[in-house]
């Protein structure tokens, strides 16, 4: 396989993350000033909620999961020792109550098919699939098609991982891998394994094109 | 499938991010933004269960939705009753959430087992009480729409009260 981007320019860090301002608000929290904590909840939901996601529990159930994520960093604003893992202790919290979830939601399914009435009723939501709606109505463009299925080829660890890590900055990657159980890698100064592996199936796929070619 | 994994690595992990990659990663963002998005009004009933956790009630679960519309969350406003189940292990609150005119809100609600509940309606605005009936019984008559959560405290015994998830009226 030939290299193709060579030329391509390296990128400098940004000098504050996701995370820093995570641990800026909590600190602020701590004091008696909520207003950077609201913010922060505003720019990171997203990033839990695709963590909870992750884990198969439905939407309904989701939005749970996030709220009482939320409940508990307030909750515990007082305890937490390291503030800069702040993104580390949200993912693993929000992955522990996700999986909670699901084992209950597993347990009212069994209990459910058990009483034939309860059947026709359904669930409170079958799990669906992690996408819930089609693709292909979605993706309207034939490059986000393209890197949506290269991603897709990729293990669930790299997928969840590069699903993640795009939601929040360079200097928060390292705490991102190693809330979701990714040997520490060094993805944020380096490439790291999951890119690397995704650059080489988009590339074995398009042939000769760049990927920067419309 | 495979075929790209076991081919030797064009790129190297251990090279420095480009901005291709860069632009990779937020192409990744926008792309499962757009085919799983955050619900609408999710970030509101964050914040505004933040304020409840002082209250330091057990939040119950959220067990069974039945649902006319797509969601109970207020993404298409629905326009028959909605009912929704929140267990705790000392108490079972169900909900009947039904359109008024004027576009406000009748909640029905029974707590079992039945007992003489205080039964606080927080929203974002204030707090409203009732108290339940002998059979676990109580009603709101006409509340605004919008994030909601009921805190449930048996009368007369120690009990600890339990609160529900943020809702959506």
């Amino acid at each position: 396989m030939t290299r193709i981007t060579e030329d391509v320019p390296e990128v400098d860090e940004p000098e504050v993350s996701l995370g820093d301002r995570g641990a800026a608000a909590l600190l602020d929290y701590r004091d008696g000033k909520p207003q950077a904590l609201a913010d922060f909840v505003k720019e990171a939901t997203p990033l839990l909620w695709h963590t909870v996601r992750a884990q198969g529990v439905d939407r309904e159930h989701a939005d749970d999961v996030v709220q009482n994520t939320w409940m508990a960093l307030v909750r515990n604003a007082h305890t937490i020792q390291e503030p800069h893992a702040i993104l580390k202790w949200l993912l693993v919290t929000a992955k522990r109550g996700a999986w909670e979830a699901v084992r209950k939601h597993r347990d009212d399914n069994k209990r459910r098919t058990e009483l034939p009435d309860d059947v026709l009723d359904g669930p409170a939501g079958a799990l669906p699939s992690p996408d819930p709606t089609p693709e292909n109505q979605v993706l309207v463009m034939e490059r986000d098609r393209q890197l949506w299925r290269a991603v897709l080829r990729l293990p669930d660890r790299c997928q969840q991982l590069l699903r993640l890590i795009s939601l929040a900055d360079r200097p928060d990657y390292k705490y991102i891998s190693s809330a979701i159980g990714m040997p520490v890698g060094s993805i944020g100064s380096n490439r790291g394994r999951c890119l690397a592996k995704l650059r080489d199936i988009i590339e074995s796929e398009q042939g000769d094109r760049t990927w920067e070619t419309p | 499938m495979g075929n790209a994994m076991n081919t030797p690595l064009g790129y190297s992990p251990g090279e420095p991010l480009d901005v291709v990659d860069l632009e990779i990663l937020a192409d990744i963002a926008r792309i499962q933004v757009a085919l799983d998005p955050v619900p609408v009004g999710l970030v509101e009933r964050s914040l505004f269960a933040i304020t409840l956790a002082g209250l330091e009630a057990e939040v119950m679960e959220l067990e069974y939705v039945r649902i006319p519309e797509m969601s109970v969350r207020g993404e298409a406003p629905p326009v028959e009753a909605r009912t929704i189940t929140f267990t705790s292990d000392s108490v079972t609150v169900m909900i009947s959430l039904s359109p008024t005119e004027g576009g406000r809100v009748r909640i029905d609600g029974w707590a079992a087992p039945a007992a003489e509940l205080l039964v606080s309606l927080h929203r974002p605005g204030g707090v409203s009480e009732t108290r339940s009936d002998d059979d676990g019984r109580f009603v709101f008559d006409a509340v605004d729409p919008g994030p909601a959560s009921f805190v449930v405290q048996p009368t007369g015994s120690s009990e600890r009260a339990v609160s529900t998830p943020v809702i959506e009226l």
